[in-house]
């Protein structure tokens, strides 16, 4: 009855957009059914979706795939590059028994496609050494519940990166590592320090021209909230976590930056030596490396109270709920995340890698290399509800109701950023998120 | 004439019946015009129908399907059943502050927006096709820069105004200013400032529009004869009274009709808030838009049900007002 069930509901959700009516009636039979995959012979083609980026990125992706392909002769992979900006609509937009054996996905969205069942538990079909060998800030963001949906081949990490010519020429000490982070207004004095040297003034860039009422509004952003000891959620409520008086204050100093904050239309605000400062994540590496050499220095966001904290989680791999195929799906991403295609990977786009051996032999990433501080940050996860004072990198919300979290602080963020009172904008958006989450019952996930 | 083909099965019918009711001479004439006016009216529906049958299947339908998921609380990719909200968004459009607040801000912003650009851009668009409306050598060059912006999909042009209107000394606006005012002038936060928000999209939607409109206008410029100029030069009135007694009467039908695409099209503004807001710094509160609320409302916090409840109300809104606009201004063929 259930597989029947099932069908039908499938069916019917997909005419969503062309029939709600029957939609409305027929997506109800919400009955637990678990999604669970076919563990399959381990032979044969699998389908695997992944997301198109930079060029080198597809590269290395495209490379994996061929050289698995040569490898063995029992499974066959048949990849599909689907543009990034269209993604994960297309994920949400495609029923689950239409959805490949193996796909890519962005971290926050994973929650949400484990709650309409497009995702599968890993555990069983990837092998304990990929497992054991995934970074534990890569098993946090792809949890739920005790079980793994994903895991990814690299992470990702926030910084403040520092014009180490501008900054000594301002007379302005700046931390060396995570442990002698700049205070909050430790981090408002060096900016002050550094307008007196600056001739428009500007002397901080942090990615305004990608929008704060968007994605890097929250992902660059709630790290203030962590470190000043709030959170985005807690249990199913904002409210209590996202509005108390020292997310506000800390909002309020963020607040205050605006003057100094170049708003960098062009992008090259710090490449170009206009601003002594940029917050912003590791992918700058390789234009900041290039421009600045050896004036390049990269230090921890700064610290709110509760330790300086940074966002985490990007692109991570999942096995397909309906899957006929699990083993060999689960061959292929132990495959894609072994040492060789991990490290191709991120040397294509810089990021920090996120199985531990190639982490441990990264040029950049290893001890004594220039992006030793993102490794150090995310060697202190903290998942995403434990936000401990000591550790650093923290998971973005896994919940389905993310996408109603990120709209929300993102929004609160760009009024805050716009002039806005800090208490009133955080009381809002806390408020519009508990309400969404009580319309969902809580978002649980069946 | 000849066309009309499938019309000839009843003509003969026709010449058929006169016989029958030829006792009573004054009765055949009657039969005939109902018979034609019948043909009209079936004609009229099957012309109509490839038209009607569209605004039913994209408007009719779809606008019938809002109205029943605004009562539901439905939500994109959900696997809960959706639930029967009964009113509640619409209280919540209305009377929570969290949520009326932003709502009502946004249909005043496209109240403001109507009411500022149909006057001005109709305006501006009347005195472009008269400026161009001339034999000069090149003409064709000139027209074609004034339309230019129209060709432009409006997502590249505000991307474009984006640096024209950016805060820092280096945007286009402000070092222009900067340079005019002989360096009095410091940067401004065009878009920040929710003084100026509103107001730098109406300029950047007249920039982008304006082309379009002088296209229409123009051609009815041209439609006026130049023999009612030349009388008029005759009777030695000035340019003004041959503008005023001349032009505009020629092309009042024009006008109207521009002045009603350009309300209608005032009321959908939404790709310049959407690249404005997503490319950094535009006050979201004093920019937003109905439609701008509607779209993120549904498709980045996936709640379906919110969003056809704002779009039903839209909608209502509109027609009321396109209603009470035609009421006031008529075109002259119509009475």
């Amino acid at each position: 009855m259930s597989s029947t069930n099932r069908r039908h509901r499938r069916t019917a959700c997909t005419g969503l957009a062309l029939l709600p009516l029957v939609a409305l009636a027929a997506c109800g039979g919400g009955s637990g059914t678990d999604a669970s995959a076919d563990a399959g012979s381990g032979k044969g083609t699998i389908s695997v979706w992944a997301h198109q980026g930079q060029k080198s990125e597809d590269a290395a992706v495209q490379a994996a795939v061929k050289s698995f392909n040569s490898s063995q002769s029992d499974i066959k992979v048949e990849l599909k590059l689907i543009p990034g900006n269209d993604y994960t609509k297309t994920i949400t937009a495609t029923s689950a028994s239409e959805l490949p054996d193996v796909m890519e996905f962005d971290g926050p969205t994973m929650a949400n496609f484990v709650y309409n069942k497009k995702l599968a538990p890993v555990d069983d079909y990837v092998s304990a050494k990929t497992m054991s060998n995934a970074t534990d800030a890569s098993k946090s963001q792809g949890a739920i519940g005790g079980k793994h949906y994903g895991l990814g081949m690299y992470d990702s990490g926030l910084g403040i990166y520092g014009n180490k010519k501008l900054l000594d020429a301002a007379g302005v000490k700046y931390p060396t590592s995570l442990s002698d982070d700049w205070t909050a207004e430790q981090f408002t004095a060096a900016l002050k320090a550094l307008k007196a040297k600056d001739s428009d003034g500007k002397t901080l860039d942090i990615q305004e021209g990608n929008g704060l009422a968007t994605e890097w509004g929250t992902y660059g952003f709630a790290p203030v909230v962590w470190s000043a000891g709030g959170s985005l959620i807690k249990g199913d409520k904002a409210e209590g976590a996202l509005d108390t008086p020292a997310v506000v204050s800390a909002l309020k100093t963020v607040q205050s930056w605006k003057t100094y904050v170049d708003p960098n239309t062009d992008g090259n605000a710090f490449a170009k030596d206009r601003v002594a400062l940029s917050w912003v994540g590791h992918w700058m590496y390789p234009t900041y490396g290039k421009a600045l050499g050896d004036d390049l220095v990269v230090l921890p966001l700064p610290d709110f109270g509760n330790g300086p904290k940074t966002g985490q989680g990007s692109w991570a791999w999942g096995i397909g709920a309906d899957t006929k195929n699990a083993k060999a799906a689960g061959a292929f991403m132990d495959y894609l995340l072994n040492d060789a295609n991990v490290t191709a990977m991120t040397t294509a786009n810089g990021a920090p890698p996120a199985t531990k051996t190639a982490l441990a032999a990264s040029p950049l990433y290893k001890e004594g290399g220039p992006l030793q501080l993102f490794a150090d940050q995310l060697a202190k996860p903290c998942g995403d509800s434990d936000i401990t004072k000591s550790c650093v990198a923290v998971t973005r919300p896994v919940t389905a109701g993310y996408p109603t979290i990120t709209a929300k602080f993102s929004e609160a963020l760009n009024s805050i950023y716009g002039g806005a009172d800090p208490k009133s904008a955080l009381e809002k958006a806390a408020r519009a998120i508990d309400q969404d989450f009580s319309d969902n019952a809580g978002y649980k996930i069946p | 004439m000849t066309s009309v083909e499938p019309a000839h099965a009843a003509p003969h019918a026709r010449e058929k019946a006169p016989p029958v009711t030829a006792a009573k001479p004054a009765r055949p004439v009657r039969p005939a015009r109902s018979v034609r006016k019948n043909r009209d009216w079936l004609h009229g529906l099957l012309m109509s129908t490839p038209a009607v049958a569209g605004l039913i299947a994209f408007v009719g339908i779809p606008f019938g399907y809002a109205v029943v998921l605004s009562f539901y609380n439905v939500r994109l990719g959900s696997p809960l059943a959706p639930t029967f909200f009964g009113l509640e968004q619409y209280r919540r459009l209305f009377t929570d502050p969290d949520l009326s607040g932003p709502f009502l801000r946004a249909l005043l912003n496209n109240l403001t927006f109507a009411v500022v650009v149909v006057p001005v851009q109709t305006a501006l668009a009347l005195g472009l096709a008269i400026l161009l409306n001339r034999k000069l050598k090149a003409i064709g060059l000139f027209r074609s820069l004034f339309f230019m912006p129209v060709v432009f999909p409006m997502a590249l042009v505000a991307v474009i105004w984006r640096l024209i209107l950016a805060r820092s000394d280096q945007g286009m606006l402000n070092s222009a200013l900067h340079a005019v005012s002989f360096g009095n002038w410091g940067a401004f936060d065009w878009l920040g400032d929710s003084a100026t928000a509103m107001a730098s999209i109406i300029v950047l939607s007249i920039w982008q529009g304006v082309g379009f409109q002088m296209v229409i206008l123009l051609a009815g410029l041209q439609q006026i004869p130049g023999e009612l100029y030349e009388a008029a030069d005759l009777d030695r009135a000035s340019r003004w009274q041959q503008f005023r007694h001349i032009t505009l009467p020629g092309i009042r039908g024009t006008l109207v009709f521009v002045a009603m695409l350009t309300s209608v099209l005032s009321f959908r503004v939404f790709d310049q808030v959407y690249v404005l807001v997503k490319g950094g710094g535009l006050n979201e509160d004093a920019g937003r838009t109905v439609m701008y609320q509607a779209v993120t409302t549904a498709f980045d916090q996936n709640n379906v049900g919110q969003a056809a409840a704002i779009t039903v109300v839209f909608f209502l809104i509109v027609v009321a007002l396109t209603l009470i606009q035609r009421r006031v201004v008529r075109p002259d063929n119509e009475d």
